[in-house]
């Protein structure tokens, strides 16, 4: 280095006049020591918000577990909040049902003949086919709360309807509950009186059973849901071997067969934007539109949706059920039914529904991409949610027990409604 | 420039210190976790159809990571929920990728479980989606008079299909789907799972505080 002859033309590259004379400023060092322990502190807190962000999720099943493994008598308060949350839209707060629609609980002759046990297989299977209740004839369309409830909830609401009620001094334990689940858990519903005589013995006399009818047409339409054709997909691999769904794929199983009819249509005309469903549904005639929507609505299946967007529940079912009129949304139950079970025809059934396929339904319609609801019905709600109530909604949809599937007398009714492909919007 | 010593000391202190806390500090807090439970190591098919995935570059386009609520809405696009460290415990090296030309791939399994849709998607983006950007992988496939018994005939719109005979998946393709097939990740998260979870404590306290008042108002 020393024995280079400095050039005049350039200063000397090395010279630092202070290095030699100065120490290193004293704020230097407090910045780096603050800095240091804000690093610390910043970490610390850190790792407790995750914590604290996974405990909710997690806490809530803990809870629940906990809670089975007493097996101690049924909590009826608990009994009585749930039997609001979940049965009162329909059997009414007091059990007392509506007339000709949905038999009441309060002083029911099945619930006075089966108890607890048969209330709890009632709720695990649902309902589909006519009964009597009390000499009265009711549809019987009641949801599968199987899927839904846990073993202590379903022993809480049962225990409840026995006895809090009515008179029944006989509650039912969540272990008991399991015992039934295991037998008779993935069951279909009960066809109607005749299906719940098998149950309850000394049950007044009940409507005939309507065997399931299996058309000509059933090889053909097994074969395009299981397999598909050269051209299109097989509609279970997505939609699931029993229709339940996944994600942002919807459940199709009990929706009304008009409606499944008008979705394939639009997605064929164009007026329904989804490129796969667009794709299948200009692989399938006519007839076959018929046939499939026919398929799925007369299928029963478990829930396959659960909450899964961190919606909040409580915000969800207030929608769902009163609506918010501070933001111009009417409750979800007064066009798709209490409980969101569905009304056919145009209204589909929205209970156990994928809580994704709502909330990407919900922002499509709000933006504008999906636009083929009665009288732009849906349109102007979609808009009114904001993100969080879209989750919330979504979620607490997700939660509720799925619909029966629909009727077959009700549905050959319906048959001759479905839309044709140059048929009018409706 | 004389003090050499202090120097490097200092330098390679500052290195040691990033490297213990980028590097280390991570690397045991990671090492300590396990895979998530409900999550399966590859099959042989799957593990096959992963080669095929990284050699073709699907990283390039699709990642592998779905956000947090707070930090995009992955959840409500279907894309599942926001994977935690434990998720990645059989991938070596990991493919979670960095740009997102294409969707997130994490849950595709479930999203889109089916085998017929995904040949016909790799055989021809176009036949499903006309506006789609991502190539085409016909090399995965072959043109035959007719499919052996064994064959996974490729179901094609008139448009895209051969004027006679049929496209079959080589061996690449299905196991290519097979993977993306078991690419679920719907189990619940553990509960000590590692993940960036951004700014979701602030996000719910910020709405309580709407909440409140939108209450008293």
């Amino acid at each position: 280095m020393t024995d280079k002859k400095p050039d005049p033309r350039r200063p000397d590259e090395t010279f630092e006049p202070f290095e030699e004379t100065r120490r290193i400023p004293w704020p230097v060092y407090s910045i780096a020591i603050a800095l240091a322990i804000w690093g610390v502190i910043m970490l610390v807190q850190t790792s407790t918000a995750v914590e604290v962000a996974d405990k909710t999720q997690k806490e809530v099943a803990k809870e629940d577990s906990t809670k089975l493994a007493q097996a101690a008598a049924p909590d009826l308060d608990a009994g009585k909040t749930l039997f609001a949350d979940n049965c009162a839209t329909c059997h009414g707060d007091a059990g007392e049902g509506v007339a000709g629609a949905f038999p009441p609980l309060h002083g029911s002759d099945v619930v006075k003949l089966g108890g607890a046990k048969a209330v709890t297989h009632i709720v695990m299977r649902g309902i589909g086919g006519k009964l009597n209740v009390n000499g009265d004839g009711y549809e019987g369309q009641m949801p599968a709360f199987g899927s839904v409830l846990s073993d202590t909830e379903i022993s809480e609401i049962a225990s409840y309807v026995a006895t809090g009620l009515n008179d029944d001094a006989k509650t039912i334990s969540a272990p008991e509950v399991a015992d039934i689940r295991k037998v008779a858990g993935d069951k279909d519903p009960f066809d109607g009186g005749a299906g719940l005589a098998g149950l309850i013995n000394d049950l007044p006399a009940q409507p005939n059973s309507e065997a399931a009818d299996q058309g000509a047409d059933s090889e053909r339409v097994a074969r395009l849901v299981g397999q598909g054709t050269d051209t299109v997909w097989a509609c279970a691999s997505c939609h699931g071997d029993k229709g339940e769904g996944i994600e942002t794929v919807p459940r199709l199983a009990g929706l009304p067969a008009p409606y499944l009819a008008k979705q394939l249509h639009d997605f064929q005309r164009g007026t329904r934007f989804n490129d796969s469903m667009a794709y299948v549904a200009k692989g399938l005639s006519d007839r076959e539109i018929g046939e499939l929507a026919n398929y799925y609505a007369s299928m029963s299946s478990p829930s396959g949706a659960k909450p899964a967007l961190q919606g909040d529940l409580k915000r969800g079912a207030q929608l769902a059920k009163q609506g918010d009129w501070s933001i111009g949304v009417p409750a979800c139950f007064t066009c798709h039914g209490p409980s969101g079970v569905g009304v056919a025809p145009n209204f589909p059934g929205i209970a156990a529904q994928q809580p994704s396929y709502v909330a990407h339904q919900l922002a499509m319609w709000a933006g504008g991409s999906r636009h083929n609801s009665p009288l732009g019905l849906m349109a102007g709600i979609g808009k009114a949610l904001n993100d969080s109530d879209r989750r919330a909604v979504a979620d607490y949809l997700a939660s509720l027990a799925p619909m029966p599937a629909m009727d077959k007398t009700e549905l050959a009714a319906m048959e001759s409604n479905i839309p044709v492909r140059e048929g009018v919007d409706q | 420039m004389n003090r050499y010593l202090p120097l490097a000391i200092t330098a390679l202190a500052i290195l040691a210190l990033a490297t213990l806390f980028l590097v280390i500090a991570p690397g045991m807090q990671i090492s300590a976790q396990g895979p998530s439970q409900g999550l399966k190591p590859y099959t042989e098919a799957e593990a096959r159809g992963r080669a095929v995935y990284v050699s073709m570059g699907c990283l390039y386009c699709h990642s592998q990571q779905p956000r947090s609520l707070a930090q995009a809405p992955d959840a409500e696009r279907g894309w599942g929920r926001a994977s935690v460290a434990g998720d990645y415990a059989y991938d070596d090296p990991h493919q979670l990728g960095t740009m997102r030309t294409g969707p997130d791939l994490m849950d595709i399994g479930d999203r889109l479980p089916s085998q017929a849709w995904q040949l016909t998607h790799l055989y021809q983006p176009r036949a499903i989606a006309s506006w789609s950007i991502m190539p085409a992988y016909p090399y995965l496939f072959e043109h035959k008079d007719k499919a052996g018994p064994d064959d996974v005939v490729v179901k094609l719109p008139a448009q895209y299909a051969p004027k006679s005979g049929v496209i079959v998946a080589k061996q690449d393709a299905l196991d290519l789907v097979t993977y993306l097939q078991g690419m679920k990740r719907q189990y619940a998260p553990p509960k000590d799972g590692l993940r960036d979870n951004g700014y979701a404590l602030i996000a719910e306290k910020q709405r309580d505080a709407t909440d409140a008042t939108t209450a008293s108002n």
